[in-house]
């Protein structure tokens, strides 16, 4: 059967199950539909990256953008991650002497990747990372003065918002993204593709008046696209269907730090139409969350700046089990590891001097909060979580030893960041526990951020990605604070590229 | 027995014909029709500009208005979603309180106290 054939049946299966609920991802051809609405630039997705693409269709000259929002709120994942960026060559790097290149981040990446990520758009987006930064900063978002150095990079070079949050840049970038002009619509559920006779993208299903997990409310609308759709939906962490299927271990148990609508269904389309699935069974885990709060929560924040000069310790030995800046699939299974005697969970514990922890706002939120103690020596640590306290003791000795030699021989940790800060009373403690946060896999994109095709390997004619929707960026493991700079890169690539289509 | 029966049919049957039953609503509510709020049809929730015809968003940053370093927590004015954040992610008219929770709390162990429901 022709392809346009099939479609033409899929569309006619489309109208058929118009009145049934869920039935997302069908795709039609424009032959059969009447459009309701019309712009040039069609983004489904309001986290980082569908607002830089479209600040950027806008200043390329797009007539009309709009960003269709499933949720009640915009801003998507993007308005509650830990607001980290990191960036090659940057204006705090020069202030601060740290010797970074382009090469040096993309070489940290590819380790972490361990041999399956991809090296052009790795490339593509530390090359850019820098701009997209500025492109920030220009929309008013503010970051703290100092740099960072998140696990399995090689220098600092990650900035962090001075809210602690992503939502210190989706917030200005929604604002900016209005002010260019563009239309934002929530409560927006993308239902599926438009196509032409020609098998090209050009508009889309929309369920408007959508409330979330109500999959009838609302009426469904035909969108016209005139330059393209650019899919920027996120990943999938959410829906435990879907993960379980790449990977049982992530079964409901697994706590999760995304807004409950990453669930995937923009990427779920994306291949129906015929993308390139790449790595979906690999969905990393936050090895800095907690299991005493919800979500990202406070912790999550807390803990990455800390691991640098902490120690993390599992309480039925009272020494530590890895490297507590080690990339973070290597931490989340070190932390799996920590169980008790009958093979339950048993969150190991991450010790910080109450002088080092306190440099980060978001310490004295812990604390505030309960999900974080304070304690003035390890007897009471030991108490509380019922540590063996001799073992502890030698643990910290031997670690402030490390501190002072600037070489961890127990587990090869980078120390520089650690220099001077020993583990000293008063201690703060946090308890650790992996949440599903990432997914790696998604559609195939090019350096364009066009979609591929998996019969063709020719690019889907109107259709782009960005951000954690699009795969095999990041190959195993993602690096800490590299997702934003892929979804504002992509993002941005995609709202040029779609307006020289 | 019956009797009890029938004039609870009864009073269910008169406050219908007046528009306003079946939902219990919350006392600083009282008096309002369903029609007064289900501006999108009485099966659908209220559009996220109902309660605007008489809440101010403004005004209600101010009210719940935090100092310090809860500035952001402010529920009215966040730090996720700025005043954007529609009524019922928090709010319930009919819903039991004991069943519901502001959103901030499906991560953060914030206490709202005033809050009523």
């Amino acid at each position: 059967m022709e392809r346009r054939n099939f479609l033409k049946m899929a569309g006619i299966g489309a109208i058929t199950m118009g009145t049934a609920p869920a039935a997302f991802s069908a795709t039609v051809c424009d032959k059969d539909v009447a459009f309701d609405k019309s712009y040039d630039v069609v983004i489904i997705g309001s986290g980082f990256a569908g607002l830089s693409a479209a600040i950027e269709a806008k200043r390329n000259g797009a007539k009309d953008v709009v960003i269709f929002e499933k949720l009640s709120m915009f801003g998507g994942n993007s308005a509650i991650n830990g607001g980290l960026f990191a960036a090659p060559n940057t204006p705090m790097q020069a202030r601060e002497g740290v010797n970074d290149s382009i090469e040096t981040m993309v070489q940290d990446q590819l380790t972490a990747g361990r041999g399956i990520a991809d090296e052009a758009l790795l490339r593509h987006v530390a090359t850019n990372a820098a701009e997209a930064l500025q492109l920030t900063i220009e929309a008013g978002a503010e970051y703290h003065p100092y740099l960072q150095q998140l696990g399995g990079h090689s220098v600092a070079r990650t900035y962090q918002t001075s809210v602690s949050c992503g939502a210190g840049i989706t917030q200005p970038l929604l604002k900016m993204a209005r002010k260019e002009g563009a239309v934002t619509q929530n409560r927006a559920k993308f239902e599926g593709f438009i196509l032409n006779a020609n098998n090209q993208v050009v508009g889309v299903k929309i369920r408007e008046g959508y409330y979330f997990g109500r999959e009838d409310s609302g009426k469904v609308i035909n969108v016209k696209a005139n330059r393209g759709v650019i899919m920027a939906t996120g990943g999938f962490a959410q829906n435990i269907k879907l993960r379980m299927a790449q990977d049982p271990t992530l079964n409901h148990e697994v706590g999760c730090t995304n807004v409950e609508g990453s669930t995937g269904e923009g990427m779920l389309a994306m291949f129906k139409l015929g993308a390139v699935p790449v790595h979906l069974a690999h969905i990393q885990s936050g090895p800095w969350a907690s299991p005493d709060e919800g979500g990202f929560g406070y912790v999550s924040n807390y803990s990455i700046y800390n691991f640098p000069h902490s120690v993390a310790i599992h309480c039925a030995t009272g020494k530590r089990f890895m490297n507590e800046i080690a990339d973070r699939k290597t931490r989340a299974d070190a932390e799996l590891g920590c169980r008790d005697q009958d093979g339950n969970p048993l969150p190991p514990i991450m010790i910080t001097s109450y002088e080092h922890a306190s440099q980060h706002p978001n310490c004295k939120k812990v604390l505030k909060y309960n999900v974080g103690w304070k304690f003035d020596s390890l007897e009471q640590i030991a108490e509380r979580f019922n540590v063996p306290l001799t073992a502890l003791e030698e643990q910290i000795t031997e670690y402030n030893g490390y501190v002072k030699a600037g070489k961890d021989p127990q587990f090869g940790k980078i120390m520089d960041m650690a220099k001077d800060k020993y583990i000293k009373a008063p201690y703060t403690v946090v308890r650790l526990w992996p949440k599903a946060h990432y997914c790696q896999g998604g559609v195939q994109v090019n350096v364009n951020a066009e979609v591929l095709d998996s019969m063709s390997g020719e690019h889907i004619k109107g259709l782009y990605a960005a951000g954690e929707v699009t795969g095999g960026v990041h190959g195993v493991s993602r690096l800490g604070s590299c997702s934003i700079p892929e979804c504002m890169v992509m993002g941005m690539t995609a709202g040029r590229n779609v307006m020289k289509g | 027995m019956k009797l009890v029966k029938y004039f609870a049919l009864a009073a269910i049957v008169l406050s219908a014909s007046t528009g306003a039953y079946a939902k219990d609503i919350k006392p600083w509510h009282d008096g309002f029709k369903c029609k007064d709020c289900h501006d999108q049809g009485l099966k659908s929730f209220p559009s996220d500009q109902s309660c605007l015809q008489c809440h101010d968003v403004d005004d209600l940053a101010d009210a719940t208005k935090r100092g310090g370093d809860e500035e952001w927590q402010n529920p009215h004015n966040n730090l996720h979603y700025g005043k954007e954040l529609p009524c019922i992610e928090c709010h319930s008219e009919h819903q039991k309180p004991e069943t519901y929770q502001p959103l901030c709390l499906d991560c953060h162990t914030f206490k709202y106290e005033k809050f009523k429901g």
